[in-house]
């Protein structure tokens, strides 16, 4: 018995695949056609195609290097810290204690804090002048004198991660928490029946059980930061000389440069870098739905 | 009853041509920037003053946005590229070439051919408006200017015994002897100079460059060298903030009102909020020269769309921002220095003490080179590289090959 085709699926998904298509296809088609170009508009009358001549000249430029680098330091110490930290909140708010629902709601802050926000407030925190991380560190006899934190090399960075880890570690505080309630008890049972101490069940139970929302958890966070660009633009606009700049943030200032060619060139490059991270995640995902068809 | 019939029929024509040969109730949508709310609310005002005054329906809508460091007029521009944007819009010279090299901007020409207040405005602005497109035409209308000068503390002179600088070895000088330990903690308690090593510092930075007879042409040149270096040792003999790689505009305000430093450089802008909080302990001088002498002229200028609807009105709205009471109005908030002669005449502005600085400093008073690369030269190789050179990363002749080629593309 032949089938009858029906076209009502196809409608009811056309408006969500329409949006797609005019949101992320189109445009995301279009800065890999604009990488193909010198699109700079200051100079309208010599845009035109180019070849691989921008994906050249980005290759050779020390500045594109030294982003990338800076990106590579930045999203590896953002992103492991705020794990790190997200986990150890996520243990402490799963134990039972009186004012839990308080501390887990003023534990999100950062999180939901925007992150322009963020930026300028950890801009006057840092402050070398006014500055209250400071004035804290001068009252405890930690410091003699105030650190210019966001205006020399040294420190600048730092800070910036330090801000990133700041904002960051709520998400994975909520994400861990929400898997570590759905470990069940049993499991702790059994590894107190065969008699593991604390660190064995931390390591042989815990993370185990929680090994998949570790994995997307920390994948879409490193998405995220690696692409991020209101925390740093806010703090330092990627200085001072070029210390704070990762690759989003130079293509950030390339965009507003209006020399978009060169932009969206940087831009696929990152994507490229990106997507060789998402992979595995991608497999992963298909992995398992084959296993369940 | 026909007579009445008639007389009712004539009188409604009447109206219905009355109404007709009134002007059409015009909008003209106008951007601007604002550096503080009382500059805000006096655009508003003005805008208000302007739709209750021009007796030609024309209403200004005034739309303020965010300077932010000179972005503005990337957000300017790209707000027109996409079709929308304002019909006028305060603008700065040198995004000239962007706006030109795009066809963005209206030919003013003819408007000013037309209009009865066009030599209250001196011909040498008219051509510096012109040789900003590269053409003969005026595509950007005169608004005010500002000249850069040193803001310093009478007060604080007088306590390490040294008068007005008039040379730039005594200017140099007076950064050291200003810079203090005043509790004897063995820190700095008040910095010589304020430094401004963010955006916008490319504006006193040249002084130093011009002082030593360097230029903009050519920064490589030994002469423009040492105007860096002078300018690198400020920062590391200590006599500027150790912020000073990122502090902008609002940072060497606030140090230079909290006595952090004892001078520093900006325009009479910021004259009112000195006065508001140092009283008579506050005075200005012209950055003193020594081979050459060179300050920065901020200049804001206003601009007509092309993509303006109702062009006629929109340059209403300009003429009365350069000559009319929108002038006057404006620049004696502001403390700018006005274009228009007639405001320049009024008491304000001659019995002005910042404004006698700026009028002395007007000769020397420059601008940058306007290239299709100034704007990012300003927004991120200048502060990046200067910041390089000030810690110590580069050598200053390095950073000044790094300036030139990001400047000259060679």
């Amino acid at each position: 018995m032949q089938r009858k085709k029906n076209i009502w699926p196809y409608l009811l998904l056309a408006p969500a695949l329409l949006i797609v298509l005019t949101v992320v296809f189109i445009p995301a088609v279009n800065a890999v056609l604009m990488s193909f170009k010198n699109y700079d508009l200051r100079r309208p009358s010599s845009m035109g195609f180019v070849g691989l001549k921008n994906y050249m000249t980005v290759l050779a430029d020390p500045l594109f290097w030294r982003s990338l680098w800076k990106t590579i330091v930045w999203v590896g110490l953002g992103v492991g810290l705020q794990f790190v930290f997200g986990f150890i909140l996520a243990l402490l708010l799963n134990k039972k204690f009186m004012g839990r629902g308080l501390v887990r709601s003023l534990s999100l802050i950062p999180w939901v804090t925007p992150g322009v926000l963020i930026g300028l407030m950890w801009r006057w925190i840092f402050d070398g002048n006014y500055g209250v991380l400071n004035d804290i560190l001068m009252k405890l006899g930690l410091i003699g004198d105030k650190i210019p934190f966001l205006a020399q090399e040294s420190t600048a960075f730092p800070a910036v991660i330090m801000t990133i880890i700041w904002q960051g570690i709520p998400f994975f505080a909520l994400m861990l928490l929400a898997g570590l309630q759905g470990i069940p008890d049993e499991l702790y049972d059994s590894a107190d029946v065969d008699g593991a101490n604390g660190v064995q069940k931390f390591f042989l139970v815990t993370i185990p059980s929680l090994k998949s929302v570790i994995f997307v958890t920390t994948l879409l966070r490193i998405i995220w930061v690696a692409n991020s660009v209101d925390v740093i633009f806010n703090l330092t606009e990627g200085g001072p000389a070029y210390s704070t700049q990762t690759l989003s943030v130079y293509i950030f200032n390339k965009g507003n440069s209006l020399n978009l060619g060169y932009a969206a060139t940087m831009s696929i490059m990152l994507t490229l870098g990106l997507s060789l991270v998402a992979l595995r995640y991608l497999k992963s995902i298909f992995k398992n739905q084959g296993g369940k068809a | 009853m026909k007579k009445v019939f008639m007389t009712a029929i004539a009188f409604a024509m009447l109206f219905t041509f009355a109404v007709s040969a009134a002007d059409k109730p015009v909008t003209v949508t106008h951007w601007y920037w604002a550096d503080n709310s009382k500059y805000s609310a006096t655009m508003q005002q003005m805008a208000a003053d302007f739709n209750a005054t021009n007796g030609k329906n024309i209403t200004v809508v005034a739309q303020e946005y965010p300077w932010d460091g000179g972005a503005y007029s990337e957000t300017l521009f790209r707000a027109v590229m996409g079709g929308g944007g304002p019909d006028t819009s305060s603008f700065k010279l040198t995004s000239t070439p962007l706006f030109s090299a795009n066809g963005l901007l209206a030919n003013l020409d003819g408007y000013l051919a037309g209009w009865k207040d066009k030599d209250q405005i001196e011909a040498s602005l008219y051509k510096t408006m012109s040789d900003a497109s590269r053409t003969k035409s005026v595509y950007v209308m005169p608004w005010n200017t500002q000249v850069l000068y040193v803001y310093y503390r009478p007060s604080m002179f007088k306590k390490v015994g040294i008068s007005v600088p008039k040379t730039y070895a005594e200017f140099l000088e007076a950064c050291r002897k200003l810079t203090q330990d005043t509790n004897g903690d063995g820190k700095t308690d008040v910095y010589g100079f304020g430094m401004r090593g963010a955006k916008g510092g490319q504006e006193p930075w040249g002084s130093f460059i011009w002082a030593r007879g360097g230029n903009f042409n050519d920064m490589t040149t030994p002469q423009a060298i040492a105007g860096m270096q002078d300018y690198v040792d400020l920062f590391k003999k200590g006599y500027a903030p150790p912020t000073a790689t990122m502090d902008g505009f609002n940072e060497i305000i606030a140090n230079f009102k909290s006595g952090k430093t004892a001078m520093t450089v900006h325009h009479i802008g910021s004259s009112a909020g000195m006065v508001d909080t140092f009283g008579d302990d506050v005075g200005a001088f012209p950055f003193p020269g020594d081979v050459g002498q060179w300050t920065s002229m901020g200049d804001t200028e206003n601009v007509l769309l092309k993509s303006a609807k109702n062009k006629d009105a929109a340059f209403e709205w300009l003429a009365y921002l350069a000559a009319g009471k929108g002038q006057e109005t404006w620049c004696t908030v502001t403390g700018n220095v006005p274009v228009s002669r007639n405001v320049k005449q009024l008491p304000f502005f001659q019995n002005n003490k910042f404004m006698k600085v700026s009028i002395e400093g007007a000769p020397v008073a420059g601008i940058l080179p306007i290239l299709d690369t100034t704007t990012e030269w300003i927004s991120t190789i200048w502060p990046n590289t200067v910041a390089a050179a000030l810690m110590g990363k580069v050598s200053p002749a390095d950073a000044m090959k790094q300036l030139q080629a990001g400047l000259w593309r060679k």
